[in-house]
């Protein structure tokens, strides 16, 4: 079996942490968005973005783009702004959370792979 | 996908609500101002808050669920719709002016004071102005923890080239 620096797992890792990146930003997004009239939080599905992706990656097929949607069952404001910061605050802390795993499961399969340079030694 | 991004887009949420903190501290100072440049009493100011239009780099990377094939139109929202470089985010698109009739006060003595012996003046309720401002400390409050949490995720992100 071929060693290869960057393996099967650090790619999915890798889609992991953009995914990661992505809800973050989409929570940035909607936060700053708080006090905008009229406004309506977006959001996305994780798991099904995840798992789309390693079956893109299976098939041989270029990462998708992420699905962004309106998000369902909020309260809207009188205002017509349905943004609830107790919602964006525990999915900033989720994403957050997400990115530091991928981050020590990535830096972990690098090690890994330094383990196997240094084997020698 | 940038990171950097993400802190562009809280750092124009925190931009807009200090904004809109300074002019609920423009309105609180002018509660009693009887004389302006436009004449009259002052007036009270109030921000009109927007969501930005997107940067195409984000764009890129995202697509609504169902999207038409041309694009990005069927984009729930504006902010993800647009083409221009701005980071997605908030603006304030306009300051405008309240409407509301400026109240009267009986003061003959008071050098503003119309030919009735009365004299206008701001129609400002401090308790609308504190609200107000509860709202904006509290919106930049949140947004702020949101920049200090995307700095966790740069830094973090700079461990993995650490061995």
């Amino acid at each position: 079996m071929s060693m290869e620096i960057a393996t099967e797992l650090s790619d999915q890792i890798a889609r992991y942490l953009d995914l990661a990146a992505a809800e973050a930003k989409l929570t940035a997004v909607n936060m700053a968005n708080v006090d905008t009239p009229g406004y309506r939080a977006v959001g996305m599905d994780f798991e099904a973005e995840m798992r789309g992706a390693i079956n893109d990656a299976e098939q041989g097929r270029a990462p998708r783009k992420v699905r962004v949607t309106e998000v369902d069952g909020l309260v809207a404001r009188p205002d017509g702004n349905n943004v609830s910061i107790d919602r964006e605050s525990l999915n900033l802390a989720e994403a957050q959370l997400k990115f530091r795993t991928g981050v020590a499961l990535l830096r972990q399969e690098y090690q890994r792979v330094m383990d196997a340079i240094h084997a020698d030694k | 996908m940038n990171l950097f991004g993400m802190m562009e887009t809280s750092g124009t949420a925190m931009e807009a609500e200090r904004m809109r903190a300074e002019v609920v501290a423009a309105n609180m100072a002018n509660a009693e101002t009887t004389r302006t440049a436009d004449g009259g009493p002052y007036r009270r100011q109030e921000v009109v808050f927007a969501a930005n239009q997107g940067d195409p780099n984000f764009l890129d990377s995202m697509t609504a669920a169902g999207g038409a094939a041309s694009g990005f139109a069927a984009l729930p929202i504006p902010a993800l719709a647009g083409g221009s470089a701005v980071a997605p985010g908030v603006h304030i698109s306009a300051v405008v002016e309240d409407p509301s009739p400026p109240l009267k006060r009986y003061d003959p003595g008071h050098p503003d004071a119309g030919p009735d012996g009365y004299v206008s003046y701001p129609d400002i309720n401090p308790l609308t102005e504190m609200v107000d401002l509860m709202g904006a400390t509290r919106a930049y409050g949140l947004n702020g923890a949101a920049v200090q949490a995307e700095k966790g995720m740069i830094t973090s992100a700079l461990e993995i080239a650490k061995s």
